[in-house]
Order: C-alpha cells, then structure tokens, then sequence
C-alpha cells in the first residue's frame, strides 16, 4: 500500500509542481504576486476539456494527449493579454495594490469562464479511460496518473535547460536576481517580464488540462491549487526550481500519507509545515 | 323581519345553485361568486436551483427542467383554479447572503405567490426563516438537512416555520435506509468506513449512518472516516487510505463532479474488487456514468423516487412522468425532478384544498393549513405532509447491476426494498438522532 500512498503523492506534488512553478517564476521575476493564478489554471482546464470534448470521436487517440496542450496555449494568451493591459501598470506599485488588482483579475476571470462556457461542469476523460490500469506490486494503479508524473518531469528537465542553459533564461534569472542591476545592464525588462508572465500563466494552464481527464471541469476548481500553490512557494522558497520540485513533493505526499495515517488533522499539517518552515527559515528550504 | 328571513333563504338558493351548478361550470365560476375573486393575472412562482456550478449538472438543471415542465403541463390543462403560472427561474449559486438577498427581494419586490426552492442545505437553513419575517411561502424541495425543521432537543414544538415547508424527506430516511439494507442483505460484515464532504451534508449524512448501524449492528467496527473538501479534484490518496483501511463497505454522501470524480478514480485503483460503497443519494450516478458505474453498489433513491419504481405498469403517473421527462430532455429523470414535481403539485393541491373553504382563492396562511396534513399523489405515490411542515416518505434502497436493456447499471429489481417511512423517519418532533438512540 505504502508504494500506491507515495505514488499517489508524487502525482499531486506533479501537479502542484506544474501550478507553483509558474506562480514563482512570476513572482520571482515580476514581484508580482498573482493572485489570479488558480483562474488561470481553471482556463486551462476548462480549454483543454472543451478541446477534447470538441474532437474525441474525430481524432486518432495520441492527438487526445497533444490537445491537452491547448490548456497551456490558452492560459498563455490570457496571461499575455493580463500582463500587456493590467499587470503592466502595477509594476512601480505597492504590493497592496497588486492584490487588489489581481483579485479583481480573479473574479473577472471566474465570470469570464462561465460567459465562455457556461455555468455547468464540462467532462473529457477519455485521455484517462483511454490509457487503462498497469499493475505495480500487486495493485492497480490508473496509468494516466504516471503519465501525468513524466509529463510533469518532461516539463521541470525543460525549464531547468531554459533557465540553466538558454540565453533568455538567463537574462530572466538576472532579473530576479537584481532587477536594478539586470536594467542597468541594458535588459528589455518590459519583454522579459511579459514572457515570465505568460510563460507561467501557461505552466498553471498546462496543471489545469493535465487534471481534466481525472475530474470534470467546474467553475472554482482553480482555487484550491491556487492555496496549495502558495504553500509550495512559502515552503520551497523564491526563485528556485529546487525549492518548487522539493516544496511540491513534500506538500503532495504529505498530504497523502496524511489523509492515510491521521485523515482529520491532514490539512493544518500542512499548514503547520508552512508555519515552521516561516518561523525557523522565512525565506523557505531554497530561496535566496 | 321578513325581510331578513328572505334575504337568508335568497342565499339558501344561492349555495344550493353553486353546489349544483359548481361542478358543472367547473370550480372557477362556483368560486366567482364567494368573496375572495381569483385574479386574471398569471400566479408567480419562483423556483430556485442551481443553474450553474457544481450541483447544476446532476441536480439543478434537471429540477428546473422539471418544473417547466410541470408548469406547461398544469397550464395546458388550463392552470391552478384557472390561474395560469408564471415560473421564475432563478439561480441558486453564488452563496447563502446571496440567496437570502434574493429570497426578499421575490418575495418583497416581485411578489411571487411561493417560493419552491433550494438544494442546498445552507441555502435552506438561512432562507426557510425569512417566511414569517416576511410572510412569504416558500417550500424547501430538495435540499437534505435534517436540522432544517427539528428542533434544537426532543420533543420540540412544530412547526418550526408556520410559512415554511420542505416537500421532501430529510436525509433521515436516505441513511438509516442505508443501515437497514446493509443489515438484511449483509448481515456478516465486519468494518465500515466513510468518505463524506467536510460540510454539514456530509457530516450531517456520516452521523446518521453511523448512528444508525452502531444501534443495527454493534459488532461492526468503523475503520476510517474521511472528509474530503468538496469540490476536490484528486482522490487518489482517499482511495488508497480506504484500500487500506480494508473496510467492508464504504459509506458516501458525494455528490455531483465528486461522486464521478471518485467513483473514476476509485475504479481505476482497483477499489472497487473487494469494497462496496453504499451511497445515501446514489440515485443520479449510474445514469451520469454510464457503464464505468460498478455494479453491486449499495444505492439509496433520497425517498422512492427511480425511473422504474413504482414499477410503470402499477403507476401510470410514473409512467407519464418518466416518459414526457423523456420526450422533452433525452434522459430519465433523477430524483431532484421527482422532488420538484412533489413541491410545484404539493402548491397546486394546497390552493385547490383551501380554496373550497376559504371559498376563492386563499391567503398564505390558508394555504399554509391545507398544506399540513394534506396527501396528494405523486409519481412515487402519495406523499403526506406532516405537522411538522415536512413530507413523510418511504425509502427505496437498491443494489447496482447491470441489463441488456440499459446502457447503465439499474436497481436490481430481484433485490429492491422499501423501507416504510416508520422504519426511516423520527416521529413527530422527535429530533432523528435521539429517535435512533432510543432504538430497543
């Protein structure tokens, strides 16, 4: 059982993983603190669910797989635009403002969905009934919660050669790093930071399509990520993929071998977790 | 003198010509005559369901297609006492501030007649008392809170709202049903388990059941009980923890994106080879599911409201439900449509009742009185509204299994009980933990 309990916490922390990494990379380069990160995820989710419903009796089954891509093609636009019309004027604000602001994004979105696509729950699991069960020592195990895993593996390889490797990841490190300093060096700040914003508004879209075959698409479903997201960012710290991938794993399979072994307090541990890491190491296991 | 004398035979005459002449002319025109006019205009009436979010899919859209579909029915027959409907559909998201906002303001500035409303347990317990703040009539249809109308310890006075009303049975029935199945079909379990949401419908439902099977069936042992968020997307680490708890059956009140969220999960898991679930409002999922619903599963119909019971042949009301449900939206109807007709009817029969004795068409309060006590016919047979302003019903408890003749699993009909409401349902302001506790 106790491989079935790790196995179905790497999969959470895969997705959370996804969720806060691109909420850190905003925060991180930006300064911005997106409050609106989880409408985000609901975009994709809602995209990638409407996409599939749209062609599943019309396309081989591997293009299922690839139109889960739309979630992060269409949370990116949506970033794009969020970033060139609302968060742009934010930059030399105080922090109160962007979370007016961006909660005010929040609830604009959440309409924006249901304007979109009604009210109702969207279902397209034929990606996840498609893919079947696998055995692992003795039990089933749905195989599309490992494909999640190395997807999700697939994604954090990338974006540690886009930010280790690239010249563009790079520049955007330098940002964070010191932003007077990367400006003064004649960086295009403006451009950069837009290309942080969609880059993890689509992360959060790609987290929302990957949970879609598993669960329907419902209005609100971005919000208890959006939460587990912030815990993962306080945990693993500011600015680093380490502290997303050790904070993420620590959250998911704390969360199951707590609903497992100590069900009724699973929620504040990690809270308590949260609150420790504050108190003994404020800027988390990995920040700077 | 005489004069009086002839006055008073006059309307002798007058009363003997209605009685004759009523049923002939139709009650309209016998009423026409008695001092309280029924008015041309159509009668509002709001009905209040989730039209988007969670619950809309499996309960608020089906309820409100229910009620157009009884209110073209009732007025194509010529409407209530002649009065044609006017239906207000209204959405019942957005959360409780909002649904009192919207209560008063249906009340006070639209002027609805009544109030059918509410699947919700919160929205329930905030708006039913505004009925006599306001002097409004609303009648709860579906939502399942047994806390709605009991009072705070037994006996408790009734009723608790004298505008308020709930036209169906509270989740009472749908889980002590559950407890007296499992005990007759079976009695060699050992370990239960639950997974319920971490909110009043899902801690409310656990209670009962729980209650219920430690007085059926002591020996049985609870080895998990878990509380999912609702609205939760990823129930792996649930399934597991039940996998591994090795209950027997496995108590759920999920509803909605949750309840096919899990039971998909869970069939992928492999939960499913040697644990039954026993779901207290179970009813809408095999259809919604289709094929991916396990078979053998413990289904509880929230009262006696199933598609095929009672059986069509034995009730044409049912069978006419069924099928005009069918025509017009392509689906069987689930138990929130049954409870929708039990409200919208429960209305039209109290108008019709207290209108032959208020003689026209009468005040909320006259609706009110012909309300409590009155049995009017449903398409899961008659239906009685008690003292306590709630409907009294039978349970039907079920075990999944799959026929040719659907494309989802039914209730086995070798295997259906109903569980008469003396069985499932406190008496009379009797609060239905303590009715429980005093099981001998």
């Amino acid at each position: 059982m106790w491989v079935i309990y790790t196995l179905n916490g790497l999969y959470f922390a895969a997705l959370l993983f996804l969720t806060s990494l691109g909420l850190n990379i905003i925060l991180g380069v930006m300064g911005i603190l997106n409050l609106a990160h989880g409408s985000l995820y609901a975009i994709g989710a809602f995209m990638a669910a409407w996409t599939i419903i749209q062609i599943v009796t019309k396309v081989p089954e591997p293009l299922l797989y690839v139109s889960l891509l739309s979630g992060f093609v269409l949370a990116g636009i949506v970033g794009w635009v969020m970033e060139k019309t609302l968060i742009r004027a934010m930059y030399k604000r105080t922090l109160e403002y962007q979370l007016l602001l961006t909660f005010g994004a929040l609830l604009l979105l959440e309409d924006l969905i249901k304007m979109v696509w009604g009210g109702q729950a969207l279902y397209a699991s034929a990606p996840f009934d498609l893919l079947g069960k696998v055995e692992i020592l003795g039990s089933v195990y749905p195989a599309y919660f490992l494909f999640v895993i190395a997807i999700t593996l697939g994604v954090a390889f990338l974006i540690w050669l886009f930010m280790g490797k690239t010249r563009l990841g790079i520049m955007l490190r330098a940002i964070s790093l010191d932003r007077e300093m990367a400006t003064g060096l004649g960086l295009d700040i403006g451009r950069l930071s837009t290309l942080a914003f969609v880059l993890g508004s689509g992360l959060a879209g790609l987290a929302g399509a990957l949970v879609i075959p598993t669960t329907p698409a419902l209005l609100g479903i971005g919000m208890e990520p959006l939460i587990f997201a912030f815990i993962v960012v306080v945990v693993g710290g500011l600015g680093s993929l380490k502290g997303a991938l050790v904070g993420a794993m620590l959250v998911g399979l704390t969360r199951s071998y707590g609903i497992a072994i100590f069900p009724e307090i699973e929620l504040p541990l990690l809270f308590l977790i949260a609150g420790i890491i504050l108190v003994a190491k404020p800027q988390g296991l990995f920040g700077r | 003198m005489s004069n009086e004398i002839s006055r008073r035979n006059f309307l002798k005459y007058v009363g003997a010509a209605a009685i004759t002449v009523g049923p002939l002319t139709g009650a309209t025109k016998a009423l026409g005559q008695a001092k309280k006019p029924i008015a041309a205009i159509p009668i509002k009436i709001a009905a209040v369901s989730f039209l988007t979010g969670a619950a809309a899919g499996p309960f608020g859209i089906p309820a409100d297609n229910t009620f157009k579909m009884c209110a073209d029915v009732i007025n194509k027959e010529g409407g209530i006492l002649g009065r044609k409907i006017e239906l207000l559909s209204k959405d019942e998201n957005g959360g409780v501030d909002a649904q009192v906002k919207l209560a008063r303001k249906l009340l006070l500035e639209d002027k609805v007649d009544v109030d059918l409303g509410y699947i919700s347990s919160a929205s329930c317990l905030a708006v039913l008392p505004l009925t006599d703040e306001l002097g409004g009539l609303i009648v709860a249809y579906d939502c399942g809170t047994h806390e709605l109308m009991e009072g705070p310890k037994s006996p408790y006075e009734v009723p608790k709202f004298k505008l308020g009303f709930k036209s169906s049975a509270h989740l009472g029935i749908d889980n002590v049903g559950l407890a007296l199945m499992i005990k007759k079909y079976l009695p060699k379990i050992k370990t239960i388990a639950g997974v319920n949401q971490d909110y009043a419908w899902g801690r409310d439902s656990w209670l009962i059941f729980e209650t219920a099977m430690k007085k059926l069936m002591p020996q049985v042992q609870v080895v998990k009980t878990l509380w999912p968020p609702l609205g939760n997307t990823d129930f792996t680490a649930h399934i597991s923890a039940l996998m591994g708890a090795k209950p027997d059956i496995v108590h759920t009140s999920l509803w909605g994106g949750d309840a096919v969220t899990f039971t998909k999960q869970a069939a992928g898991m492999g939960f499913f080879k040697n644990i039954k679930t026993a779901w207290s409002r179970g009813e809408p999922y095999p259809q919604e599911l289709g094929k991916d619903f396990p078979e053998e599963q413990i289904i509880c119909c929230a009262g006696t409201h199933y598609f095929l019971y009672p059986p069509p042949e034995k009730s044409p009301l049912n069978k006419w439900f069924v099928e005009e449900y069918r025509k017009r939206y392509g689906k069987y109807p689930s138990y929130p449509c049954y409870h929708a007709y039990q409200a919208l009817y429960l209305y039209k029969h109290a108008i019709e009742k207290a209108a032959k004795s208020a003689g026209g068409w009468p005040t909320n309060e006259e609706i009110a009185k012909a309300m409590t006590g009155l049995t009017f016919p449903t398409p899961s047979g008659d239906i009685t509204i008690r003292e306590d302003h709630s409907a009294v019903e039978d349970v039907l408890v079920g075990f999944s299994k799959l026929t040719p003749k659907y494309p989802f699993p039914i209730l086995d009909p070798k295997r259906m009980e109903v569980f008469p409401a003396n069985q499932v349902l406190p008496p009379v302001g009797i609060r239905t933990v303590d009715w429980i506790n005093s099981w001998k």
